[in-house]
């Protein structure tokens, strides 16, 4: 695999995979979503946080057109992703996860796994009720590669089990593992650490660091600061939905307004 | 106009019973957010047991009705206490919709044994002699059926808008696990509204027996008819179902005066269409809808059986083998005609399975495109001498046509909906089968089929159609084993389980859940050509909605996603009546029971259990997960 040194996190900036303008969004009287603006730079991982309710869930809902904006543009690699249905966008190579794992009940570890790979099939219907060979050998590669990504993860043991009787931290890692089969070039991660615990919240720390450096770009909403701090190369911090701060993290960490709505009260309660 | 009024209060009559039934289907739905398809059957029951008492015991009226309705309430009580309320913990609410469709059948079942097959009429409340105002004449009756409806309504409304326990029953509908933990018995309320539904079913059916002949299946439309009325005015909604059940019996009454007969049911299920696409939620909204969470499906999505690897080849060729065998040993030529039944049954429930097991779209009109397929090419048979097997694709060729119509529909419902619409569907099919004489044969259905024949070899006894419908099983069933283990039938899969998920993953859902319609759809088609052909005949009621019930019912009882599993099913509906003639009687009871039972007990059906009693003789551990549990996930290297 080839590794993109990424160490040169000024200059990537510049190539935003990711840009949102003027995202809008109210329910009722209340606006949730107030003028947000954003990118995602290529070929680094982008955090946004915020207390809870600030919105970042729904920004990401809106990305992905599972709400419609009231008003706003978000454009990927260039395109305008505004009333494109879910499916479209995943073909574009924006994979996102859910908040509450959303794994496939009913269906193995590694069959949760394969059909991540599943839009990068090119056989055909026809072609797997023949058995033809081509069919069978896609079919063969892609269980191969299901195997190693969840070898990657420490996941194996868990490829015959049933999903959902998997452990709450072992979905969630699946799911993101899932997302990495249909090889995104912008993955979309919602509280991938909710529900874990600390060791847990270790091991997809250094998950994230080996997606950033296999050259797929991530944008994460996340609640857990120390996670964030860790491996995010920008933070956008986000209010009662409006953007508060845009930077590093060192930048964030010093940010008067950040502390007031966020760091002041994690910090307390970490303690 | 004269004769309109009439028709009109005629229409309004039946309306009210439609109005009553739609009352009940909303006030389970809005507590349980499930189907309950029974409330006919016991609107049946009740009118029988009033027969049974008043004119076979010759009890006394006042006695005879109370008497008969808190019968029939307490069998409706015992049956849900058994069966619907430990389902709704377990089965998706799809699912309860086809568990309530087994109670139906199993109560008209215990119908036919105890009252058998013929009609029976109640004596009016009040006398023969009609109330007459100038020129209009009203049986009594129909004040019987206006007042027992308004009392059924404003006491339902009371119960519900006005006291504690209507409280705990809205709870329960709007949240069943706050409810619970709010000090809420959500079981005890679930059985309070399956009661309280029974309840009026019963009276409805003891107030309209008088103005109609009732037999041990007329259950059926009495339930179909409240759904689509309750479908029509808003599933949710009291008012609705009660506009929508007036409407409904005014329709119906007016296009059998001013149209035909052979096309009212049509016509309303026609409506019932237009409704579902423009507004799925019925006329009447109600503030509250509820959630139609594909998470929901989890609960029935469950693990499918999965046998072994290295028994799966041994096995298939050990069945096949015995398959082609099985003949040479049969010498009744009817159970020789069972077998052809179920194979060709088998053939539509591979289809109904990538459909059901694997898609999880519910359908229940899948006879409707047996009959489209079957009709198409007997009547290309018979009257252009078309060769069989251009018959048969000319069939499937129309059926795919209506699928792609029926689809603009259904791609866009889900679950409840979805169920809606297919039934609609079969039964407007069905009603066409009925009505366009020229072409179907009508009632008496379509004679002189020619046999199956390919290149001047006719296959006219049951043996020779046998092998060709093995054959044809054979190869579609390797062929969509094929697909289902492949990335298809993983699509499938996760569309069933977490639509948007799929999506999200780039698996355009439509497209999959297309295809896989059509290929149901082609399949029954093909099986609905070659019942034709078999029986050199075709009637409605052989590919009609009773025969898509009793399809499903076999996809349940076989074992779902496992593609092989409908083949238990086909073959024990089919043969046990065939084999056990003179009990024959108990054969919708049984497939009724049998349905129930495997819901509850048996979720991956007799396939599941077959599967799980050969690994364990075998002693393959299939639970990999148990040790699974316990391994710990490494730190992936950085």
């Amino acid at each position: 695999m080839t590794a993109i040194d990424t160490s040169e996190n000024s200059s990537a900036g510049e190539s935003a995979i990711l840009r949102v303008r003027g995202l809008v969004k109210s329910f009722g009287g209340l606006k949730a979503i107030n003028d947000v603006s954003f990118e995602a730079a290529a070929h680094q991982i982008t955090a946004m946080i915020g207390p809870n309710g600030a919105g970042k869930t729904t920004v990401f809902n809106l990305i992905t057109n599972i709400m419609s904006k009231d008003a706003g543009k978000v454009m990927f690699l260039g395109s305008d992703l505004s009333g494109m249905p879910a499916v479209k966008i995943a073909g574009l190579g924006l994979i996102r996860t859910f908040q509450s794992a959303r794994v496939f009940p009913g269906m193995t570890g590694i069959e949760n796994v394969m059909v991540g790979g599943h839009r990068l099939g090119r056989h055909s219907l026809a072609s797997q009720t023949l058995w033809l060979s081509g069919a069978r050998d896609e079919e063969r590669r892609l269980r191969r590669r299901a195997t190693e990504m969840l070898e990657l993860v420490g996941l194996s043991a868990f490829a015959e089990t049933h999903a959902t009787e998997l452990p709450m931290g072992a979905q969630k890692l699946l799911e993101v593992v899932r997302a990495l089969m249909a090889q995104p070039k912008l993955l979309c991660l919602d509280e991938p650490a909710a529900g874990l615990n600390d060791t847990e919240t270790q091991e997809l720390a250094n998950l994230l660091r080996a997606i950033r450096r296999l050259g797929i770009s991530v944008l994460i909403v996340e609640h857990n600061m120390s996670l964030v701090m860790n491996v995010a190369d920008r933070i956008v911090v986000i209010d009662s939905g409006a953007i508060i701060a845009n930077g590093t993290p060192a930048e964030v960490q010093n940010d008067s307004r950040v502390i007031e709505a966020y760091l002041g009260r994690e910090e307390h309660a970490a303690s | 106009m004269l004769e309109f009024v009439q028709i009109a209060i005629g229409g309004l009559v039946v309306g009210s019973i439609y109005a009553a039934i739609a009352l009940g289907f909303s006030l389970v739905f809005r507590v349980t957010g499930a189907i309950n398809l029974s409330q006919g059957g016991f609107a049946i029951i009740a009118a029988m047991i009033g027969y049974t008492f008043a004119v076979a015991w010759g009890w006394p009226l006042p006695l005879a009705i109370p008497a008969a309705i808190a019968a029939t309430v307490a069998v409706g009580v015992a049956l849900a206490a058994f069966t619907f309320v430990p389902a709704l913990t377990r089965l998706s609410n799809a699912n309860v919709l086809m568990l309530t469709a087994g109670i139906l059948t199993m109560i008209e079942g215990i119908a036919l044994v105890v009252w058998g097959s013929q009609p029976y009429a109640m004596p009016p409340f009040s006398g023969e002699a009609p109330l007459v105002f100038g020129p209009i004449r009203i049986p009594t009756q129909a004040f019987w059926v206006f007042g027992a409806t308004a009392v059924c309504i404003v006491a339902l409304w009371f119960l519900i808008a006005r006291t504690k326990l209507g409280k705990g029953l809205r709870a329960c509908a709007e949240n069943p696990a706050a409810a619970s933990l709010m000090g809420i018995d959500v079981p005890r309320m679930t059985l309070l509204s399956f009661g309280l539904a029974t309840l009026i079913a019963a009276i409805a059916g003891v107030i309209v027996a008088p103005t109609t002949s009732l037999q041990f299946d007329t259950g059926r439309l009495f339930t179909i008819s409240g759904f689509v009325a309750a479908a029509i005015g808003g599933i949710a909604s009291f008012p609705g179902a009660v506009i929508g059940g007036l409407f409904l019996g005014l329709v119906t009454q007016l296009s059998t005066a001013y149209i035909s007969s052979l096309f009212s049911t049509a016509i309303s299920l026609l409506i019932l269409l237009v409704v579902l696409i423009w507004r799925p939620q019925g006329l009447i909204r109600t503030g509250v809808a509820r959630r139609q969470d594909t998470r929901e499906e989890v609960k029935a999505a469950g693990h499918a059986a999965k046998l072994p690897a290295y028994l799966g080849w041994p096995l298939a060729a050990l069945a096949v083998a015995a398959a082609v065998l099985i003949p040479l040993a049969v010498t009744d030529n009817g159970i020789m005609s069972g077998l052809v039944i179920a194979a060709i049954l088998f053939m539509t429930l591979m289809g109904l399975d990538v459909l059901m097991g694997y898609a999880g779209q519910v359908s229940l009109g899948q006879a409707g495109f047996m009959a489209i397929g079957g009709y198409t090419s007997g009547y290309l048979a018979i009257n252009y001498d078309v060769a069989s097997l251009l018959a048969i694709l000319a069939g499937i060729a129309v059926s795919l046509v209506c699928a792609l119509v029926l689809s603009v529909v259904t791609l866009r419902l889900r679950g409840l909906y979805l169920a809606l619409a297919t039934l609609a569907f079969g039964l407007l099919v069905d009603s066409c089968a009925v009505g366009f004489l020229d072409i179907t044969g009508g009632p008496s259905g379509l004679v002189g089929i020619p046999s199956f024949s390919v290149a001047g070899v006719t296959f006219a006894t049951p043996r020779a159609m046998y092998y060709v419908v093995l054959a044809l099983d054979v190869i579609i069933l390797i062929a969509l084993v094929g697909a289902m283990r492949s990335g298809f039938g993983r699509a499938l899969k996760a569309i069933r389980s977490d639509q948007m998920a799929a999506a999200a993953l780039g698996i355009n859902t439509v497209r999959y859940k297309l295809a896989a319609f059509l290929i149901s759809v082609t399949l029954a088609s093909l099986a609905g050509s070659l019942y034709a052909f078999f029986f050199n005949f075709l009637a409605p009621e052989m590919v009609g909605t009773s025969r898509s019930l009793e399809l499903v019912a076999m996809l349940i009882i076989g074992g779902e996603s496992t593609l092989v599993g409908g083949l238990f099913g086909a073959l024990l509906l089919t043969l046990l009546p065939t084999i056990f003639a003179p009990l024959a009687i108990y054969k919708t009871f049984a497939s009724g029971t049998l349905l129930i039972g495997s819901f509850l007990y048996l979720p991956q059906g007799f396939y599941g259990a077959l599967v799980q009693i050969l690994a364990r003789l075998t002693g393959s551990n299939n639970d990999v997960s148990r040790s699974a549990s316990t391994a710990k996930s490494e730190v992936p290297a950085s």
